[in-house]
């Protein structure tokens, strides 16, 4: 990343004759490189520095290794908690994924599509909105006092609402966008040829849909996969999570075990964003 | 059908059937979206209020430390968001006007991979960079440059004035997890600024800081305005990054939000602080959300 050709210089200056044009040119050429190249740096760096370190042999890695061994990654497998852990955020992940990318699709419709009087859509669209603006701390304490006054308590349950409600402004947002730009005319035709309203939904509005419908859930999961601080409010003491796990361990002290953990993790979350990359090119 | 349509509850014309079918669709998430944002947020302020009708939570925000929390909180925020926009501004303009077109995607997803990330396990790569055996100390005590060991792990904070910077490394793991969603923004309106506009501006002479200020700069207002109210709030209200990475004496709100909630069992307080901490917030934001010069630009974006 930090050698690209020279050739990046834009066209349009190379035409140029001027003298301090080009100079312009370079100097801030320059500039630009060098600042994408360290952002780049800095974004990629910590993360290596884990993965290089998650090979260490020893409990406690030194800088450099005095060897390399996989030893880690094993023993994050037979970790107990650390399985659990990983399994009840990978169940929590696949069903708010689901069933988030659904309640989106019908908020999507009603903010989109609905006959109801446009404050009401408003409304809508407003109350799902809602978690963007709230800090997530003032949220999950609402939820976790709400709760606990209610007398539902903590565990999967109040966890998993948590996260639908956390996932559905973006699957509805996500949803809504494509819906927005699909050609009203098509459900039109459908019903004049005589389809009722759930078939025009199923056989054209949802394959129109099915980019955006993808892209949510693979969204949703990631963001269910690896949320915190919810979670941390709502779980009690009989739910563990995997972001949980990391953090139990984080505040004890950084070992290899937790460098391997967080490199399994990150390539968790990093394989579903390649797949969301590689289906739908940001356009 | 013709039965039910004795009913009167049961709309008998195909329209009014349609509009129990958008009630029925519009419900689900709608009851979930109040029961887990509205009512809590009801439940929050009732709670902080009580027993049974008091001001005398509110009152205990102005005492101790807890002036001093808001005020690191919201200016930390601050701080994080304006150096997430400076790096974002060159690195987008770059990638949006100025990479070879088979660099662009490869380059913008490498960017935003980030926000796909756990940002406990981001923050925590921190501690192998900064720690007292981290990389960075293994290097300047390894090249000679420094003889012992840079105390770079949650490092104390820096007061200029009323605001207060965030430590080194509470700042680096800050602008790690957020200056991705100000890159996605920032990207956004770099893409739609019309780069005839910046050479327009060069071959009439100006400078690469004329043309910063008064070409890019108001064109791309939208997506700095669009990021920093998407970060802000987050930054100001993060647990898990000063928890991980910020001086221990240097709490931030939702630290203490969080213990008073689970360690100290003082709900009232703790929804005191929350209520506060979203008015301020929201009040603040919302202020400058209803400016009009922002909201011209925020609707462009």
């Amino acid at each position: 990343m930090n050698d690209l050709p020279s050739s990046t210089v834009d066209a349009s200056d190379e035409s140029s004759g001027r003298l301090h044009r080009r100079l312009t040119a370079a100097v801030d050429g320059g500039f630009f490189r060098i600042t994408v190249a360290l952002t780049a740096v800095f974004l990629y760096v910590p993360v290596i520095v884990v993965a290089y370190l998650s090979l260490s042999p020893r409990s406690q890695p030194s800088i450099p290794l005095d060897g390399v061994t996989l030893r880690w990654y094993g023993a994050v497998f037979t970790d107990a908690r650390f399985v659990r852990g990983l399994a009840t955020s990978t169940a929590i992940g696949v069903v708010t994924a689901v069933a988030g990318t659904g309640l989106g699709l019908l908020a999507a419709r009603t903010i989109v599509r609905s006959r109801l009087p446009r404050w009401v859509r408003l409304g809508v669209a407003l109350v799902v909105a809602l978690p963007l603006f709230v800090p997530t701390v003032v949220v999950a304490l609402g939820i976790g006092m709400a709760a606990g006054r209610l007398g539902l308590g903590f565990g999967l349950a109040p966890v998993l609402a948590g996260h639908l409600y956390w996932v559905l402004p973006f699957s509805t947002f996500l949803v809504t966008s494509r819906y927005a730009s699909l050609d009203d005319g098509l459900d039109e035709a459908a019903r004049d040829l005589g389809a009722d309203g759930l078939t025009v939904f199923r056989t054209v509005t949802l394959p129109l849909l099915r980019p955006a419908l993808v892209a949510s859930v693979l969204f949703a999961f990631t963001l269910s996969f690896n949320e915190f601080l919810i979670t941390f409010f709502l779980a009690g003491s009989g739910v563990t999570t995997m972001p949980l796990e990391i953090y139990g361990k984080v505040r004890i002290g950084a070992t290899s075990f937790l460098n391997a953990a967080s490199v399994l993790v990150l390539l968790i979350s990093g394989a579903v964003a390649s797949v969301a990359a590689s289906l739908e090119p940001p356009t | 059908m013709s039965r039910r349509t004795d009913r009167r509850w049961w709309p008998s014309t195909p329209a009014g059937r349609r509009t129990l079918a958008d009630v029925g669709v519009a419900a689900l998430p709608t009851l979930l979206a109040v029961a887990l944002g509205v009512i809590p947020l009801g439940v929050l302020f009732v709670e902080s209020v009580s027993p049974p009708v008091t001001l005398a939570n509110y009152a205990a925000l102005g005492e101790s430390v807890y002036p001093t929390i808001m005020l690191r909180s919201l200016s930390i925020g601050a701080v994080v968001t304006v150096v997430c926009l400076a790096v974002a501004y060159p690195v987008t303009y770059w990638l949006a006007h100025r990479c070879p077109v088979r660099y662009r995607l490869p380059l913008l997803i490498s960017f935003t991979l980030p926000l796909w990330l756990n940002y406990v396990v981001l923050n925590y790569t921190w501690v192998w960079l900064l720690a007292e055996d981290g990389l960075v100390n293994a290097f300047l005590t390894g090249t000679g440059i420094v003889g012992q060991p840079l105390d770079l792990l949650r490092d104390a904070g820096v007061g200029v004035g009323p605001l207060e910077l965030p430590g080194l490394s509470l700042g680096l793991g800050f602008v790690h997890i957020y200056l991705p969603y100000v890159l996605l923004t920032m990207y956004v309106s770099m893409e739609r600024l019309d780069y005839r506009q910046v050479e327009a501006a060069r071959d009439l002479g100006a400078g690469p800081i004329r043309v910063f200020r008064d070409v890019v700069l108001p064109g791309t207002y939208g997506g700095a305005v669009a990021g920093a109210l998407i970060v802000y709030a987050r930054i100001a209200g993060a647990f898990a990054t000063p928890q991980i990475l910020a001086a221990p004496s240097e709490q931030m709100i939702a630290q203490v939000i969080a213990t008073q909630f689970y360690d100290v069992l003082d709900y009232p307080f703790a929804a005191a602080l929350s209520v506060a901490f979203l008015v301020i917030v929201v009040v603040g934001l919302g202020m400058g959300a209803m400016s009009s010069d922002v909201r011209a630009a925020l609707a462009r974006w």
